[in-house]
């Protein structure tokens, strides 16, 4: 289970990630119906980014956006079409539904993009002058739209908690039935304990790189461009440190329950919220930013994006690694020293 | 009836007191999610914010300082620093100091005031985060938008372009996204405080060997999963009420629907939990796998919640999936319900599959509980059987020195009959149940 598993729960959030960008589901008002109102929403229609639904009123806009189908409005004023031919400024109204903004941005990217190119394909039929700026973008290191193979690097050190969670256990496991008691009495130092729970399941959990490494290059195709050694390295510093604040949580707590639900407040959600995984961490306040730097996803997040999508070598990604080593060490003196007031 | 009611009430006294008995987890159970949640709230709400910038300026214009300044002034951007290549640029990128380049091309301030020719700018984005690096597009859109829109008003013989979208958000005025980021933490939180509890439930009874004392009394199966499954739901419904205040009161987010008819989606959701949660804890042996289960699914589930992607971006296998988790279901309630003050009418299909899916896990769990209990028992059985034969070899080797007891006395080779089916716990344990 912890050599397989992250190679598993990694295929299935990977499938989550369709590449290319998903739709935007439009709802379109159209009060003008002139040839070139109707050429800029069949347009719209025809474009594989947007899906179109027609509607007539204020009230069924508001019905589609409360229902969640659709993600935004759009609502052609009359005059639209001589207010494009003569002043070349035509107003339309955007109704966005505010509540996700990332698909917010999302639709609004795409709508400004096809309504400036709308206007570029105009102004080579009519005399409509073209826009003064266009902007062109360019992915630094993946194909346009490989949403799938940006996402996954970020993803493995996610699935590395689970070996890490079944860390925490074993040691009030060993507490709970009563295990722990009997080992103390044998000769065996509570160090030496330490240490050869931690490198069972550190080198189980650092073989689960194999699977999870072919998952991620050989059966999605995402690029691995850095040192493996570097990857191998920083996966055991990550689950040492991982395990570090699993050993202190298992020696503050008497119950297998307890140690589970402080380890899922301490790996589950801060990591899928904080570390950087899908948001970039929050820069705007010290709080957050420290918060982002104490947990150990954060620096190995960064560390897989920059192995494997950007083929960095050890003189660009050393602020990360050096982190993630102060921090593993830091929970695993941490660990030792809680560890040994419990015994004696 | 009354006898059932009885029993399960009994159920539901014993559990609340080995809940009570564990200080360290009612804590944890009670003001960890309060806590985590304003923690999290405060500290993540605000969307994509400040992704720094290099800048490739090769026109050194007015306009593209003008450029600059607005990008760098916008929420999303923020200039880190110029460069004067674009080696030197994308260097930077590599070390993950910056997220996007700007390159302005020379003739850029000529180029916007000409009505012939357009200005071309581009952005080099940083895609090994797609979110960052569609962001710092939108980002850039937006801000080009804008100062063509300045540009008409000033020029007037230059226009934004012949269309000029007028962008108002709907439940959500200022785009802010810290009311889809809070919801999306308050169903997790509930999510896994529920499924923790229930997914332990039967296991430690189990792995205490209480299990088996449970079965020989008259309680039924309904009556126990029942008794089991009433704690969890205090504790979930208190948990999500108290985190609904937080969030209205602290961090302001609207609550624009009916709060009964939220409470009352709450109850299938946390029902699909303990469903989840009784299956988990009859299928594992040890609390050990019922927590690598639980954690393994609780990916599953909220990365299939919309959170991480949404459904419609999914694919289509993937939607299929999405459709029987709980969590996905429950945050289109929720944020239905506060943010766009929706009502029962536009949210049938969501409360009839959460329903439908804690009605399928408690079935399941129901029949797994009979099914499990006596093939269990029999396993028990023959254990202990094994044991007593072992036990009693052992004894017979140490009291072989002393002379027998009497005359005529047959040694007893073969096991006896297990009185009851319970396997004698060490004394000392039993006070834990």
């Amino acid at each position: 289970m912890i050599f397989l598993s992250p190679a598993f729960v990694l295929v299935a959030l990977s499938f989550l990630f369709a590449n290319g960008s998903g739709r935007v589901a439009l709802a379109i008002w159209d009060h003008d119906l002139s040839p070139l109102s109707r050429q800029f929403t069949s347009d719209l229609g025809s474009d594989a980014d947007f899906s179109v639904i027609h509607v007539s009123s204020y009230e069924e806009i508001d019905d589609l956006l409360v229902d969640q189908r659709i993600d935004a409005a759009v609502v052609i004023p009359t005059g639209f079409g001589d207010a494009v031919r003569d002043a070349g400024d035509a107003p339309v109204q955007v109704i966005l539904d505010g509540v996700d903004t990332l698909s917010a941005g999302q639709a609004t990217g795409s709508l400004m993009g096809h309504a400036s190119a709308f206007g570029v394909k105009l102004s080579s039929q009519l005399s409509v002058p073209s826009p003064p700026i266009v902007i062109s973008s360019r992915r630094a290191y993946l194909s346009n739209g490989d949403r799938r193979n940006s996402m996954i690097p970020g993803l493995i050190p996610l699935v590395f908690s689970l070996p890490a969670m079944a860390a925490a256990l074993a040691l009030t496991r060993e507490r709970e039935t009563k295990t722990l008691e009997s080992l103390v009495v044998t000769p065996v130092r509570s160090l030496e304990y330490l240490g050869g729970k931690l490198i069972a399941y550190v080198t189980t959990a650092v073989l689960g790189l194999v699977p999870v490494w072919i998952v991620a290059t050989l059966v999605f195709g995402v690029p691995f461009r850095g040192n493996p050694l570097l990857l191998i390295a920083s996966t055991a510093a990550f689950l040492l440190a991982n395990m570090g604040m699993a050993i202190f949580i298992g020696n503050l707590v008497k119950s297998q329950q307890t140690a589970t639900v402080i380890a899922l407040f301490v790996f589950f959600v801060p990591g899928f919220f904080l570390a950087g995984v899908i948001d970039p961490i929050d820069t705007t306040s010290l709080v957050s930013t420290g918060m982002a730097h104490i947990l150990p996803t954060t620096h190995f997040v960064t560390i897989c994006r920059a192995l494997f999508v950007k083929g960095a070598t050890i003189s660009e990604t050393w602020p990360s690694i050096l982190s993630l080593l102060g921090i593993s060490a830091a929970w695993l003196g941490l660990g030792a020293l809680t560890f040994k007031k419990r015994v004696t | 009836m009354k006898d059932t009611l009885h029993r399960i009430w009994s159920m539901v006294v014993k559990e609340f007191l080995q809940l009570s008995r564990d200080k360290v987890l009612m804590v944890f159970v009670l003001a960890a999610p309060l806590l985590e949640l304003m923690l999290m709230g405060t500290m993540s709400g605000d969307g994509v914010q400040n992704l720094p910038l290099a800048v490739l300026d090769n026109d050194r214009s007015r306009a593209s300082r003008e450029l600059i300044s607005m990008a760098d002034q916008s929420d999303e951007l923020l200039l880190k620093t110029y460069v004067s290549n674009i080696e030197e640029a994308e260097a930077l990128m590599q070390r993950g100091k910056i997220a996007a380049i700007v390159v302005i091309p020379p003739g850029y301030g000529e180029n916007i005031v000409d009505l012939q020719r357009s200005a071309e700018v581009q952005i080099i984005v940083d895609d090994s985060n797609y979110v960052v690096a569609s962001v710092a597009e939108t980002s850039l859109e937006t801000v080009a938008g804008n100062i063509m829109h300045d540009l008409t008003a000033h020029v007037t013989t230059i226009s934004g372009g012949p269309v000029n979208l007028n962008f108002v958000a709907r439940f959500n005025a200022a785009l802010d996204d810290r009311p889809h980021s809070i919801t999306a933490m308050l169903g997790m939180i509930v999510y896994q405080v529920t499924l923790v509890i229930a997914a332990q439930s039967f296991t430690r009874e189990r792995e205490r060997g209480t299990l088996e004392q449970l079965r020989i009394t008259p309680m039924g199966r309904m009556e126990m999963i029942v008794g089991k499954a009433i704690p969890t739901l205090v504790i979930g419904l208190l948990n999500c009420l108290l985190m609904i205040g937080v969030i209205a009161v602290w961090f302001e987010v609207p609550m624009r629907g009916s709060l009964p008819l939220l409470l009352t989606l709450t109850i299938p959701f946390v029902l699909a939990q303990i469903g989840w949660g009784t299956l988990i804890s009859l299928v594992s042996r040890t609390q050990q796998q019922a927590i690598l289960f639980v954690f393994a699914l609780a990916m599953l589930e909220v990365a299939c919640s919309g959170f991480i992607v949404s459904l419609s971006d999914m694919p289509v296998v993937m939607q299929v999936v999405a459709s029987v988790s709980s969590v996905q279901h429950y945050l289109v309630i929720l944020r239905g319900i506060m943010l766009r003050g929706a009502g029962l009418g536009s949210l049938w299909v969501p409360s009839l599959a959460l329903s439908g899916i804690a009605a399928a896990a408690t079935t399941v769990a129901w029949l797994r509980l009979r099914v499990g209990l006596d093939t269990d028992s029999l396993q028990r059985r023959l254990r202990a059987m094994w044991n007593a034969y072992q036990e009693r070899q052992r004894r017979q080797k140490t009291t072989s020195r002393r002379p027998p007891r009497g005359p005529g006395r047959v040694p007893r080779l073969v096991p006896q009959p297990v009185r009851s089916r319970v396997e004698p716990t060490p004394r000392r344990r039993r006070r834990h149940y």
